[in-house]
């Protein structure tokens, strides 16, 4: 696949051959003019490739781009109602989800007020609300953090992890390095037109990000739920509780495997959840941790008992 | 595709855009449409106004959305449907325009010829009428999509290729809309006239044939 823009355009793509898999967060890492956001537009079926194709897209994709000033004689309500209809919902169910995902990044006092009046942040949370209140199947985000408050960043990494654990695949392209850092499941870098694959777990993986820890505890000889969200690294108790189960996810995945834990049949016992220090990743903990690493210290030894 | 064409009506509606070419063509009616004058001059003329006013309208709708509102809403529903109603919408406005327009000419024209021997049947003239207007509706369709985004981007090119392009699809021989008209003005003299039909399927076949250009041109473009 390839595109370039007009007929005697230089190629801005050329000779990409992709597959994106299913239920995966896939960061696109880049410099300026790399044709980041070309890819990202072509994925999300705005544009046709030049050349090529680009085949099974799921039904319900939905774009955030990196800046939404649309001055549209709408307010934020209307506005992601007729969009929800767009998505093939129905007029009263694109409203309740256009109040709850307001609500969900704050931004619900500004239901009522006309797009053109909003601020900039204001409307990237209308932008980032569209594209989610229809749980689409693909998710791209071109920079869609920018501009968003420390609260509503923090809100996008835990709706993005929902809609990975969701089945869905998300693409993203964030400036920031810590961006959901440690989450991907797949980087793609590009640079001359072309993209390259990288393994998360290589160097372009810089920072681990911040993780939590889950401590669950089963029914009887009861098997962990299959495809948890975020893929936790998983240890479980021996000796004494050979029912417990401490479960590491990146913190953005902390709600969406709680929500899969807890919704389980049967349903498992959450015993507590802890940050994890970034330098104290699972591979490592040290019974000897900071005071307010207490707990995560005390389990384990719970683990590591005969 | 009816919550395209809802979202782009809402837009439409809301933007008040359309108040300047609705104002222009009731300035254009009230100049050339009298009271007590022949009907099937009168029709003729009414339609053949509607064309540069579709083009317009067209103009809007295609315009309306900023970059990032289009490319949320094709992401959505894929570029094509979203351009196409784009299309739709002036359209549709237009020909609800069309027919308003012909009735009320209907009843403010005098049912005769020009020269006032003959009587001319009202709902002959009215189905007369509102083909010619369908004609012009959809060639000026025709013309806005084919001289407005994506084929034609800068606004000045934009107007112009609109102005020139409605004025040569009135008068160039062959035009589906010059036979629709000429037919009806011919009518209003010589009494006998017949609905416009075959035109108004030549217009449909190039507005359809308009359609399906643009629409696979913003796909590729954006």
């Amino acid at each position: 696949m390839g595109h370039r823009y007009g007929l005697a355009g230089t190629w801005v793509l050329r000779g990409i051959d992709l597959a994106l898999p299913a239920r995966a967060l896939v960061r696109v890492e880049g410099g300026n003019g790399a044709g980041k956001s070309t890819l990202l537009r072509l994925l999300a079926g705005i544009e046709a490739p030049a050349e090529g194709r680009i085949t099974g897209r799921p039904a319900r994709t939905a774009y955030v781009p990196e800046r939404f000033p649309a001055a549209l004689p709408l307010t934020a309500t209307g506005y992601l109602v007729h969009l929800g209809r767009i998505h093939g919902l129905r007029t009263a169910e694109a409203k309740r989800r256009a109040g709850e995902w307001l609500t969900r990044f704050g931004a619900a006092e500004h239901a009522r007020t006309p797009l053109a009046e909003l601020s900039k942040g204001t409307s990237q949370k209308v932008a980032v609300a569209q594209a989610l209140l229809a749980a689409p199947d693909l998710l791209v985000l071109d920079e869609a953090w920018t501009g968003l408050d420390t609260a509503a960043r923090a809100e996008l990494d835990r709706a993005v992890a929902e809609r990975v654990a969701g089945g869905a695949t998300v693409v993203f392209v964030d400036h920031d390095p810590r961006r959901l850092a440690g989450a991907a499941d797949l980087t793609l870098r590009m640079g001359d037109g072309g993209v390259n694959r990288a393994k998360p777990s290589t160097a372009t993986r810089p920072v681990p990000g911040p993780r939590v820890l889950i401590e669950a505890e089963g029914p009887p000889d009861a098997a962990l739920p299959r495809d948890l969200p975020g893929a936790p690294v998983r240890e479980r108790g021996t000796g004494v509780a050979p029912d417990l189960v401490r479960l590491t996810v990146p913190k953005p995945y902390s709600d969406a495997l709680l929500t899969a834990l807890l919704t389980a049949r049967p349903p498992w016992h959450i015993r507590q959840v802890a940050p994890v220090d970034a330098a104290h990743a699972l591979d490592a903990p040290e019974p000897t941790g900071p005071p307010g690493q207490a707990e995560v210290s005390e389990q384990a030894e719970v683990s590591e008992a005969p | 595709m009816t919550a395209l064409l809802r979202y782009q009506a809402a837009l439409l509606a809301r933007s008040q855009r359309w108040t300047a070419p609705l104002l222009l063509y009731a300035a254009v009616l009230a100049v050339g449409v009298q009271s007590g004058q022949p009907v099937l001059g009168s029709l003729g003329f009414a339609a053949a106004a509607l064309l540069p006013v579709t083009a317009w309208a067209v103009h809007l709708c295609v315009g309306q959305e900023p970059p990032a509102a289009r490319a949320v809403a094709s992401a959505a529903a894929g570029p094509r449907r979203v351009h196409l109603a784009a299309l739709l919408t002036a359209t549709g406005c237009a020909a609800v325009l069309a027919g308003a327009t012909t009735a009320v000419v209907l009843l403010v024209s005098s049912p005769a010829t020009d020269n006032g021997t003959h009587a001319v049947s009202r709902p002959a003239a009215a189905l007369a009428g509102l083909l010619a207007a369908l004609c012009c509706v959809l060639l000026g369709a025709a013309v806005g999509a084919l001289s407005t985004r994506p084929v034609l981007r800068r606004r000045g090119w934009s107007v112009a290729a609109a102005v020139l392009g409605s004025l040569l699809a009135l008068v160039t021989a062959g035009s589906p809309a010059r036979y629709a008209v000429t037919a009806l003005v011919t009518g209003s003299r010589t009494g006998t006239f017949d609905p416009p039909a075959l035109p108004s399927l030549g217009a449909a076949a190039v507005a359809v044939a308009a359609a399906f250009l643009v629409c696979r041109i913003a796909a590729r473009r954006g």
